[in-house]
């Protein structure tokens, strides 16, 4: 028997992000089975069951996907799914046993035959509830008949008789296996008891009520004591003792039927079936105050999903991991009018300027799109407006002859490290500041205000890794959905946790789709929680429900290659000609040098300009092409939107626009120079 | 054919109703166009209710009961149910011309009723004659007329019709000419559902148009009546994959038919496809290792939309997965 499934699809984002794909069927189809319309189908960490809801664990998917069978990754999900839902819709145990008693269904198989027969009774259950609940489902069926036959061998070599005989009425009961060829893997006395079992078997299948199926697992009980299977305790024994054997008898018959079964609480065994109706009872009025939300609404849930639905970014060097892309959240704005003002100061302190950045670059870009014309010494007309350009020293404007529309078009993309090492106090001359960060986001905001004048698209990210926040977070609902997630999934999913909780992340402040006015306030916001990040933080200490979520920048680690190629690609589906991707960072990827230089590489062969902004670590040399290594925050800014007024030059150089009268620039980058005469 | 028909209740509860078909009188100008015209009987019909319940609304008005208005009859649903097929049939079963007029929304009413044109005489001159539109002409005969997909029609299309429809039963042409609606023309329609699913140009039907139609409503077929056409019509299929045919129309198109956007697709498993699509993928790849899982892949899921992709193959892998290990038909 070969295994269809890597051990990474094995691995609980991989299983809920193949659920989510069957899962629009699964409620469809559990709607059929419960006939009811609004019943809604759900992920949860403690599998739950109502008239309005159905909550699935995902861990039993996994438990699913953990089997060894013939199946493949989609008929796992639907029959995990399936599985879990049939059970959970058709399991009541509770009704009593008749009107006139008081006694449920349970408590009377306790009561006369004690653990044994639970656990036939729950064999039996399963096995019915799948024949019924299933019928018009033959291909469910016929997945869990593979992944039941792939562990009968396993079953029935651990198993003693008692077990055999258990798994036996289970496989017997679904209908799961031919008599014949089981009967050959069994012990002797396992098979004498099954050949007599096998119609109470049958007849479980087309029961109509748990209680029926009740009465026939205290005859198979009857069956496997008159064929020896039960442990005989003395007539003189103790109650003790009885109990301890009938315990004992209970866990050899559970043994072989539990390597077989998918496990589902409500027909595992009392205990969990109980666990369920709790589980249902603690989450009665949840559902009504949750309207229509997809979510279990714990915050560990949640994590989860947001993981599985995250992209899957696959790096040259073949290896592949989850990228969470989520807008900036915007409660940054908060921040806005400080952040404002910082950046004035701070712009003034590096000698940045902040209007017109675009300089000669304007009249080329947006004036002559708009006007469609083109300004020169001696060609064309005189212009209209010839006066007002002479009196201004503007000859080279005098004249203007119209020019076909360019049909060129340009993105920018500037990719932001925003670890909490960018806001490590740095030399800036004789002081050590916190300025990597606040530098770089000036020249985020310089380079938009550039893009913005020119008309040019670009985006601005930022890539951290830790838990991600969300659009609408302050530090309060930050916080706490974090640690609640953390200890969630620790309880739940063990060391997944910190995978699940610690992922990578790349924050859209300023998508390619958005006006680049909403988004000014978000990294003004953010521009004062990096340039003042003591300031910052103090306020969310006092205030933390109406703060933005500046936790979000504490930890150290980045994964700069999966972001560079998200980024890219985003860009690429622009339809851009030029592309100019900027990342700034400030040391060692948390990935590998290596798989970033390939990724670097892959992105430059598709025609996009990479440039590598290093802060004070040298990373960027040995990663990217082009490169600048920078020392001090006016060394930052400047390498950012030189850099990106070179790139865009060469583009026009490129395409073969005149550029002679492009004036040489104070901060030209040396390698950018050479890259303008390519 | 002979001059009497009788049609059976599919239910097996009502009575069959025997009628007298229509006779196409010689004396007619278009006599030969016409008998052309009336359909041929399905041998492979199967009559899920509609024909029948047609019958018992023609019964009806040979009795001559007292008060009664002639009543045209619209079927309503959704694209592959078959709703123009028991019309046709119906024409077919009473010996009846079948004019099917598709109601787009770029028909005019001129289209419809006729117009006057100019003919030139071969001389240099210029003459004016009236020419009948399609419902004008099809009007001078004994017709069924089949005006199909109602809502797609503009409004002043449709109030075009209002007189010929309503107890005037005549429609008065720009001539000056009355056609009035002859005793031995019917009219049916057509027109699906109209919600929020893709039926690109349909509206909700005008109020005063629809009150001059009785409107029925025509579901899916059932598991059982899709497998009594299938059978009909293949006798040869083998029952496993006459069965599984039908298990995934049943439960696609009982996607289809879900409120809730989140849970449903928005292509249905349409009696073309489960009639005509599938059967001929199974000739095709009879020797294939799974003649129905290749028919599914090149006959069915070209045509649903790629979102519902997930969803159509979630279905195959819960009520088929693996299709029969048979040769699709007995030899």
């Amino acid at each position: 028997m070969r295994d269809l499934l890597s051990p990474e699809e094995k691995a609980i984002e991989a299983v809920v992000a193949r659920y989510q794909r069957v899962a629009p069927a699964v409620t469809r189809f559990a709607r059929s089975l419960s006939g009811n319309e609004k019943l809604r189908v759900i992920l949860g960490p403690d599998a739950a069951a109502s008239d309005q809801e159905i909550v699935c664990d995902p861990r039993l998917f996994q438990a699913a996907t953990n089997r060894e069978a013939p199946v493949t990754a989609a008929e796992m999900a639907l029959a995990s799914a399936m599985h879990e839902v049939v059970h959970l819709i058709s399991s009541n145990f509770d009704e009593p046993e008749s009107p006139d008693t008081s006694t449920d269904l349970l408590e009377h198989l306790q009561k006369e035959g004690g653990p044994v027969a639970e656990v036939l009774f729950f064999n039996l259950e399963d096995a019915r509830q799948e024949v019924q609940g299933l019928r018009n489902y033959p291909g469910v069926r016929s997945v869990l008949t593979d992944i039941y036959q792939a562990a009968i061998s396993a079953a029935v070599s651990k198993a003693g008789p008692l077990g055999q005989f258990a798994l036996g009425c289970f496989l017997y009961c679904g209908d799961y296996v031919e008599r014949e060829a089981f009967e050959r893997r069994v012990t002797s006395r396992a098979q004498q008891a099954l050949s007599h079992a096998h119609p109470l078997c049958r007849k479980a299948a087309a029961a109509d009520d748990p209680m029926a199926v009740a009465e026939l697992a205290l005859e198979l009980l009857e069956i496997a004591r008159d064929y020896g299977l039960l442990t005989s305790v003395r007539e003189e024994g103790t109650q003790a003792q009885k109990r301890m054997q009938q315990k004992q008898d209970a866990e050899d018959a559970a043994d072989g039927a539990d390597m077989v079964r998918l496990p589902s609480p409500s027909v595992q065994s009392a205990e969990s079936y109980h666990d369920v109706q709790r589980a249902t009872e603690a989450r009665a009025g949840l559902s009504d105050r949750k309207g229509a939300s997809e979510l279990a609404g714990d915050a560990s849930t949640d994590q989860l999903l947001r993981v599985s639905e995250a992209p899957t970014v696959y790096l040259p060097t073949g290896m592949a991991g989850k990228l969470i892309v989520t807008p900036a959240p915007v409660t940054f704005a908060r921040f806005a009018e400080n952040g404002r003002h910082a950046l004035e100061m701070a712009a003034r302190r590096w000698g940045v300027a902040q209007r017109q950045v675009s300089g000669e670059l304007y009249p080329l870009f947006a004036a002559n799109q708009r006007r469609g014309l083109r300004s020169g010494y001696d060609q064309g007309d005189v212009s209209p407006h010839a006066a007002l350009f002479i009196g201004a020293g503007l000859y080279q404007r005098m004249y203007e002859r119209r020019a076909s529309r360019t049909r060129r078009s340009y993105a920018v993309s500037l990719l932001v490290d925003a670890s909490a090492s960018m806001l490590q106090p740095r030399n800036q001359g004789r002081d050590r500041h916190s300025w990597g960060m606040s530098a770089a986001l000036l020249g985020a905001m310089t380079l938009a205000r550039l893009c913005h004048e020119l008309q040019v698209d670009f985006e601005v990210s930022l890539f951290n890794r830790g838990f991600a926040s969300r659009p609408s977070d302050t530090e309060w609902t930050y916080t706490r959905a974090a640690s609640q997630a953390a200890a969630g999934l620790r309880q739940t999913h063990g060391t997944a946790a910190t995978r699940l909780t610690s992922t990578v992340n790349h924050y859209l402040v300023k998508p390619f789709d958005r006006r680049w006015r909403d988004a000014e306030a978000v990294l003004a916001g953010m521009f004062w929680t990096a340039a003042e990040p003591a300031q910052a933080a103090l306020a969310a200490r006092r205030d933390p429900r109406e703060t933005p979520p500046v936790s979000m920048f504490e930890r150290a680690a980045n994964v700069d290659e999966f972001n560079l190629i998200h980024a890219a690609e985003r860009m690429a589906k622009l339809g851009a000609q030029v592309r100019v991707l900027v990342v700034l960072a400030d040391g060692m990827t948390r990935g590998s040098v290596e798989a970033l230089t390939s990724a670097v590489s892959a992105v430059e062969r598709s025609g996009t300009i990479v440039l590598g902004i290093g802060i004070g670590d040298d990373t960027a040399t040995g990663a990217y092409h082009r490169f600048e290594i920078v020392n001090r925050p006016e060394e930052l800014t400047r390498a950012m939107v030189e850099g990106t007024r070179s790139a865009l030059r060469r583009g026009l150089a490129l395409w073969g626009i005149d550029s002679w009268w492009l004036r040489p620039n104070r901060y030209e980058i040396p390698y950018l120079k050479e890259a303008v005469n390519a | 054919m002979p001059d009497q028909v009788s049609i059976s209740d599919p239910t097996g509860v009502g009575p069959p109703i025997t009628l007298d078909r229509f006779e196409v009188p010689r004396n007619l100008e278009d006599h030969h166009q016409r008998v052309g015209k009336i359909p041929e009987p399905d041998p492979h019909y199967v009559d899920l209710g509609m024909l029948y319940r047609f019958a018992q609304i023609e019964a009806v008005r040979r009795s001559e009961p007292e008060g009664f208005a002639a009543l045209h009859l619209a079927v309503r649903g959704h694209m592959g149910t078959g709703k123009d097929h028991d019309i046709e049939q119906f024409a077919a079963h009473m010996g009846l011309p079948y004019y099917r007029i598709p109601l787009t929304g770029e028909v005019r009413d001129v289209t419809l009723i006729g117009s006057t044109r100019l003919h030139g005489d071969g001389k240099g001159g210029t003459e004016s004659r009236w020419e009948d539109g399609d419902i004008t002409r099809a009007l001078r005969g004994p017709a069924l007329l089949n005006l199909s997909e109602l809502n797609a029609a503009g409004a002043e299309t449709l109030f075009a019709l209002h007189g010929l429809l309503d107890r005037y039963g005549a429609l008065d042409l720009p001539n000056g000419e009355t056609v009035r609606l002859r005793p031995d023309v019917r009219v049916f329609g057509t027109m699906n559902p109209t919600d929020i699913r893709d039926y690109a140009g349909t509206q909700t039907l005008n109020k005063a148009f629809a009150d001059r139609w009785v409107i029925w409503e025509k579901d899916f077929p059932a598991a059982d009546q899709l497998q009594a056409m299938l059978r009909r019509r293949y006798p040869s299929m083998r029952d496993d994959y006459v069965e599984a045919i039908a298990r995934l129309a049943i439960e696609v198109n009982a996607s289809f038919v879900v409120p809730d956007a989140s849970t449903r697709v928005e292509s249905p498993l349409s009696l073309r496809s489960v009639l005509d699509r599938i059967p001929t993928g199974l000739r095709v790849y009879h020797s294939d290792t799974d003649p129905l899982r290749r028919s599914w892949e090149e006959f069915v899921l070209p045509h649903v939309d790629s979102f519902d992709r997930d969803h159509y193959e979630t279905v195959w892998n819960a009520v088929v997965r693996k299709g029969p290990a048979v040769t699709p038909f007995a030899a």
